[in-house]
């Protein structure tokens, strides 16, 4: 298992970059993700996708549709990868701290 | 060994990203005499087991010279293929929807030359690189999944088994003395990519141990509630567990609902399932997609469990030419094996094959299962 080091706070991941424990999260996390996600600079939208997921995990346990994504933050698909270069699985999920998505991807 | 760089920039992911552009349109590699003739071909005749020829309204004959291929298969394998293409087929060739190659030409003249030429050609281990044939009533390639190369849900390997029963069916391969074709498919679990469940033979690994339970992780790796549904016969349930003192979100398995189909492992990484002695394979028979005479079938499970046994599944190879044999033997011309199994009644393709019927066989799942018991009288002893 891999730790990362980042502004003094230490992150256990996997090997594709996802947290290993939700409780871990910190926005010094976002910090360290956002580069290899290939975002510059962190937005509010940015901070609102974040924060849905995050809300949505914590109170169904599982990462919502992407459907559901779109609904409640009105950003269509194609500007949730305008933000999220990566998509909402490997790019938002990951920076908010959620478990790496499975089945058959 | 040293980064070479392709000119991406990590820095700027998104700048000179080209993206959405599709595959290739097909026509830029088709060769002269197909473009020339597209939709006007009057006729196609098998010449011999691999070879066709169709001919076009204006008097032009292509021919295919159909061979089989591993379908993993190294870069270096693709350029002998390609050095094949260019010599003898103006450098094209095309790959068919079951993963054999076929090199075409515009003359018969270029025939002979192109099969001596795939003919010679072999491994250093001594299997034929280019074997023609998989036309007509044959059994042309299998079609698989990826195994122990390279998924993680697999109870049985891929390339393994099916190296191993293409060598013992081989004959039938090279040749069209079948009733009809028979399509031989393979899936490494009962995901099914692939062609597995309307195959005339077909294999699927299976599990027979229900998955362990990482609790000390589960909660962190799992969305539960997925884990939950992910489960066909409900014997997943979200639990408490207490570790180290401490309280866990986890799940419990009825393992007597379980039917050990690994759903569940898809979703949810802490619930591995794989076995070495447990796991192997089932083997189905009867399904089709064609309408050719009757309606396209699902294949039904004939043999609940053979062994893995690496590196050549004897037992598995066993039954398939088992089948193959019998089928061979007794169906009538055009009949498919399922077709062959429903009009002598499966009782009888029991009898015939000499398989054991088990009671894993019978449908025990949902109200459907009903449909496949019998509600009639009439059987034969």
């Amino acid at each position: 298992m891999a730790s990362v080091e980042f502004k003094g706070k230490s992150f256990e991941i996997d090997e594709d970059g996802f947290l290993q424990r939700f409780e871990d999260w910190s926005p010094e996390w976002v910090d360290y993700v956002k580069e290899s996600e290939g975002i510059k600079e962190l937005s509010d939208e940015h901070q609102k996708v974040i924060e849905f997921l995050q809300d949505y995990y914590k109170k169904n346990g599982i990462a919502p549709m992407v459907r559901i994504l779109s609904k409640v933050t009105g950003y269509k698909l194609k500007h949730i990868y305008e933000l999220f270069p990566s998509g909402p699985g490997k790019g938002a999920c990951k920076m908010a701290g959620l478990p790496k998505p499975t089945g058959c991807v | 060994m040293a980064f070479i760089s392709s000119g991406y920039n990590p820095e700027k992911p998104m700048e000179n990203r080209i993206s959405d552009i599709g595959p290739r349109k097909y026509d830029e590699f088709l060769p002269p005499v197909i473009k020339k003739n597209y939709g006007q071909w009057l006729y196609h005749e098998i010449l011999e087991p691999g070879v066709l020829m169709h001919k076009a309204e204006s008097g032009d004959e292509v021919y295919s010279v159909r061979v089989g291929a591993a379908r993993l298969m190294s870069v270096g394998l693709i350029r002998e293929m390609c050095a094949i293409a260019d010599k003898h087929c103006g450098g094209h060739l095309r790959f068919t929807t079951r993963n054999n190659v076929e090199f075409m030409v515009d003359s018969k003249a270029k025939v002979k030359p192109l099969m001596d030429d795939l003919k010679s050609r072999k491994f250093p281990g001594g299997s034929l690189k280019f074997p023609i044939g998989g036309t007509g009533a044959s059994t042309p390639n299998m079609v698989h999944t990826q195994g122990w190369q390279h998924c993680h849900t697999p109870a049985t390997d891929a390339a393994g088994p099916v190296k191993a029963v293409m060598d013992e069916v081989f004959e039938y391969f090279t040749s069209m003395k079948l009733p009809a074709s028979v399509r031989l498919a393979l899936a490494c679990c009962l995901n099914m990519c692939g062609a597995v469940h309307c195959s005339d033979i077909a294999v699927v690994g299976i599990h027979r141990k229900p998955p362990l339970k990482d609790h000390a992780v589960l909660d962190q790796i799992c969305e539960i509630p997925l884990a939950v549904a992910a489960c066909p016969t409900a014997a997943i349930r979200p639990t408490k567990i207490e570790i180290d003192g401490k309280q866990r979100n986890t799940v419990a398995i009825k393992d007597e609902r379980c039917m050990f189909c690994g759903n569940c492992y898809t979703m949810c990484a802490a619930l591995p399932l794989a076995d070495a002695e447990g796991d192997g394979c089932a083997i189905m028979v009867g399904g089709k997609v064609s309408n050719r005479l009757s309606m396209p079938k699902f294949s039904k499970v004939v043999v609940a469990y053979v062994p893995n046994e690496p590196p050549r599944w004897p037992s598995l190879t066993k039954v398939i030419k088992q089948i193959l044999e019998a089928y061979a033997k007794d169906a009538r011309k055009y009949e498919r094996v399922g077709e062959w199994a429903e009009r002598i009644g499966w009782e009888k393709f029991f009898e015939v094959t000499g398989l054991p019927f088990t009671h894993h066989l019978i449908d025990d799942f949902r109200d459907h299962a009903y449909y496949t018991w019998r509600q009639s009288t009439q059987f034969k002893w």
